[in-house]
């Protein structure tokens, strides 16, 4: 791990530094982009691109996409992987989907389904004419195959929702009414992903052939699978916007490394990059001559600082009130930190401004929840640690009780930004005299499982550092982060995220009642109140907001990014390269 | 000879035991592990991870996952890759063709130029040539590998936009011989250059040790000519030592380079290896360390075995003794 870190770490050095050099305009002489030029109709205009109009799609031309990983499988039910949903989506396509302002839009649906009053009736309409890339219609009995699918025994897949539906009723083939048998407040998200019955009988999952080679109703189908070498997709005859794709085709690029990625993208050899982060702004700075630019999309997710509440010497605390921490359990503290925390200083240093700063738990999407940026005042810091308790000592660390105000700041080793970020909130916590010690850990050691003594886990840390957020409906993610019943414990196996050891009884009800509930507006409510709430109570900081961004190559048209599974393979029918 | 070689057939198949035992045992306590992709989503519940863990076979304490695995790997059956859910074995005979293709043209090109200089580095002993081609080792020697390779790319693929810069093939053109071996000239260089500056420091010191004897004094008495004394007899007796060093190849060949993969974007072993230690696909990391070790003591065995071939004064049995 620390050896592909710190190869990770020069390779970064070293794109950085050669980044600078190729600025010359000599670099893009590499004639790297003769796969797309043989196939567009006028390669000669290659001066005045910038100078035209975006203008008429034109058909024809390949794009390559590096990603720096390769997806396990293609099958929704089997993988897990960020990179496996988005070049899925390529093929398979669901009867909703999330558009890039992270918005739930109909796909295979005619529109958005709608819910009854009692909230136990879902149905969908089903767009007519839905073909399969094997020429199979899409009906309602495909939506039946594949709840059943994700329900089976060898199903992967998470079957939140899926388990509370009671059964699938189809009146005709285009119109699905789903029966809950008990409340599923998050309704929208479901069948983002739709099974062809062809795909397999679920029984024999594992060696389906969709698992490499999926059948779907989406603009591309797959034409060849080299493992840890490319993934080559071709259009989809069937595909029912006729005329699309536009592009004639499309590969995926499976690379080692960002850092080799952002090299090929800047020779023209690769036109998009996948997963790149906001740490790498200034590499994407450097390659703006070679027309290189980023696609962005809200995720949701904030980089945050989440406290412990409990006592770190003790394993897993299932009460804290019993087992307070030593400095963190004071609300005034966590107060006084975020008071001597200048975000915007942080954004503006690190993420060349380009990023929002943290102000809520619900940044973004449906159920929004903007709250007022905390304020910057060294002076409340100051005021709040006295208050607590905390006199400055000799050496300009705060003391109590002959305790030092010291904490560990932990996040995953290698990571350049973090530790910068890291660095920059030691320097402003010092003048109010805490003392920050940085311990960092390799991500498999901070994000380990309970049975391997994750440390997030069990309790033993300070203050943490690294980014996690709602996707898009915050049930799941407040339930599981700021629920009093997800603190690991040893009683539950350790199960859920609320790290802080947070409990607050007027959270966890309106966390509950929303969860029983399905009317929008009703839901948005209460959700806010716990966004707020939060930010009184402190368990974590929001330092800024993350981006899901890929780089690509400014002759491609209408390339978007979407928080939702299928991430920047959001509409490639609509892809087209400027000549 | 028979009982020597059904004892080194014991040994071997001995230590691939204990070598299978220690991995698993630490693959298995590795923390993160297949799971924890799972653990870290908040929809998946509980249920969901209870039924993951048994698809896996998790539940079982690790002894006895152990011998199920062993069990089905003396029954022919390496299993299937937790992650990609192949066939494992059909997995690694996708990748090897691309490791024995990149690893056998570079050890090639490797003695191509190793041996010529070192024979020349020897016969010209202490002269500038000499020395030229000892510094020249030296610095080789010492190259950082991927430094060496990102060197390679920046100056030949960024710059001078000669060689392409990564995979095998352009990607969307039919496939042609020409462009392989196109995307060939910069992986191999990396890898020849560096491990060329090694053998050819062996072949200069073995020709220095045969140079002296007795019967190449002998040859030239006969009144031959030099440079068949140093081809006939010379030559072929310095090669030996060289040549079980080439067996010690063997594994290499088969088991890639991480790092020339992985600066290359080659879609080899080096690079299926790690990616799936680090999932925790503990099938996958399973076979290629019992490939890798049982080609190792293959390696080894060869390289007993050709060296008493070449070298009549060495005997097996008693080697052993």
């Amino acid at each position: 791990m620390l050896l592909r870190k710190s190869l990770a770490l020069l390779l970064a050095v070293m794109v950085l530094t050669l980044a600078g050099c190729t600025a010359a305009p000599a670099a893009p002489a590499a004639p790297a982009g003769a796969t797309e030029a043989e196939a567009t109709a006028a390669p000669a205009a290659e001066g005045e691109t910038a100078a035209q109009p975006a203008g008429e799609p034109v058909a024809g031309g390949t794009v390559v996409v590096g990603s720096p990983q390769e997806p396990d499988v293609l099958n929704p039910l089997l993988s897990l992987s960020s990179i496996a949903d988005a070049i899925g989506s390529f093929v398979v396509e669901g009867l909703v989907q999330v558009d890039d302002q992270g918005n739930y839009i109909p796909v295979l649906a005619a529109e958005l389904p709608t819910m009854s009053d009692d909230g136990l009736t879902l149905t969908y309409t089903i767009k007519p004419d839905v073909k399969f890339s094997n020429g199979d219609p899409l009906t309602c009995a495909d939506v039946v195959y594949t709840w059943e699918a994700i329900l089976s025994d060898l199903s992967q897949a998470s079957t939140s929702g899926y388990s509370s539906i009671d059964s699938i009723d189809c009146p005709d083939d285009l119109t699905v009414v789903v029966n809950f048998a008990e409340v599923y407040a998050p309704y929208l998200r479901l069948f983002s992903y739709i099974l062809p019955q062809a795909a397999g009988d679920p029984a024999a999952l594992d060696t389906w052939d969709y698992n490499r080679n999926p059948i779907g109703t989406g603009p591309w189908m797959l034409s060849d699978w080299q493992s840890g070498n490319f993934i080559e997709f071709v259009p989809n005859p069937n595909f029912r916007e006729a005329g699309k794709p536009y592009l004639e085709k499309l590969i995926v690029q499976i690379l080692p490394s960002r850092e080799v990625g952002l090299q090929l993208i800047g020779t023209g050899e690769i036109q998009a990059l996948w997963d790149i982060t906001e740490a790498d702004f200034p590499a994407l700075d450097a390659l703006a001559a070679q027309g290189v630019t980023y696609a962005g999309a809200q995720t949701g997710e904030n980089e945050l600082l989440l406290f412990n509440f409990g006592d770190p010497a003790v394993d897993a605390p299932a009460d804290v009130t019993a087992n307070p921490h030593p400095i963190l359990s004071d609300l005034r503290v966590r107060q006084a930190i975020q008071y001597a925390i200048n975000k915007q200083e942080i954004v503006d240093a690190l993420l060349y401004g380009n990023v929002k700063v943290g102000t809520t738990v619900l940044p973004n999407g449906t159920f929004a929840c903007p709250q007022d940026p905390s304020e910057f005042s060294v002076e409340q810091a100051n005021a709040l640690l006295d208050e607590a308790g905390w006199t400055v000592g000799a050496d300009g660390v705060r003391e109590k009780d002959g305790q030092k105000l010291e904490l560990k700041i932990t996040t995953t080793s290698g990571n350049l930004l973090r530790e910068q970020t890291q660095q920059v909130i030691a320097e402003m916590l010092k003048p109010v005299g805490i003392s920050l010690v940085i311990e960092n850990v390799p991500s498999d050691v901070l994000f380990a499982a309970w049975d391997a003594n994750g440390l997030r886990k069990h309790g033993q840390f300070d203050i943490l550092l690294y980014t996690t957020g709602p996707f898009l409906d915050p049930d799941s993610h407040l339930y599981g982060n700021y629920h009093s019943a997800s603190i690991p414990t040893a009683e539950n196996e350790g199960s859920g995220s609320n790290y802080s050891r947070y409990t607050n009884t007027d959270v966890d009800g309106w966390i509950d009642e929303a969860a029983a509930i399905t009317d929008v507006e009703q839901r948005r409510e209460l959700y806010c109140q716990v966004a707020a709430q939060i930010n009184e109570d402190l368990p974590r900081l929001f330092l800024y907001e993350r981006l899901l961004l890929t780089a690509y190559n400014d002759r491609i048209q209408n390339f978007k990014v979407s928080p939702g599974p299928s991430d920047f393979t959001f509409q490639s029918e609509n892809w087209w390269l400027k000549p | 000879v028979t009982q020597y070689l059904i004892r080194r057939f014991l040994q071997g198949l001995l230590t691939l035991l204990a070598i299978s035992v220690v991995v698993f045992g630490l693959a298995s306590a590795y923390p993160g592990g297949i799971m924890s992709a799972y653990e870290d989503n908040p929809d998946m519940r509980a249920e969901d991870l209870a039924r993951l863990r048994a698809k896996y076979g998790l539940d079982d304490p690790v002894p006895v996952r152990y011998f199920k695995w062993l069990g089905n790997v003396l029954s022919g059956d390496l299993g299937t890759s937790f992650v990609s859910k192949q066939p494992v074995i059909e997995e690694i005979g996708q990748r090897l063709p691309n490791t024995l293709l990149l690893m056998g043209v570079a050890l090639i090109v490797t003695l191509l130029i190793a041996v010529p200089l070192g024979v020349i580095s020897a016969l010209r002993q202490y002269s500038a040539l000499d020395t030229g081609l000892t510094a020249l080792a030296f610095a080789g020697n010492s190259l950082p590998v991927f430094w060496f390779g990102l060197l390679l790319i920046i100056v030949f693929h960024v710059r001078l936009g000669w060689f392409p810069g990564s995979g095998m093939t352009t990607l969307g053109q039919p496939f042609s011989l020409a462009d392989l071996a196109w995307h060939m000239v910069l992986p191999v260089t990396m890898l020849a250059l560096v491990t060329a500056a090694g053998y050819m420091r062996y072949m200069r010191s073995s020709m220095l040790d045969v140079k002296n004897q007795d019967y190449m004094r002998t040859a030239r008495a006969k009144g031959l000519a030099e440079r068949a004394v140093n081809m006939r007899h010379g030559l072929r007796n310095a090669l030996i030592p060289l040549v079980t060093l080439l067996a010690f190849e063997i594994p290499a060949l088969f088991g890639g380079a991480l790092y020339t993969e992985t600066i290359f974007a080659w879609p080899g072993m080096g690079r299926l290896f790690y990616e799936r230690a680090i999932k925790g696909d503990i099938p996958m990391t399973m076979a290629l360390v019992l490939i890798f070790s049982a080609l190792t003591i293959i390696a080894m065995f060869l390289a007993d075995v050709v060296y008493t071939l070449l070298d009549p004064r060495i005997k097996l049995d008693k080697a052993r003794t």
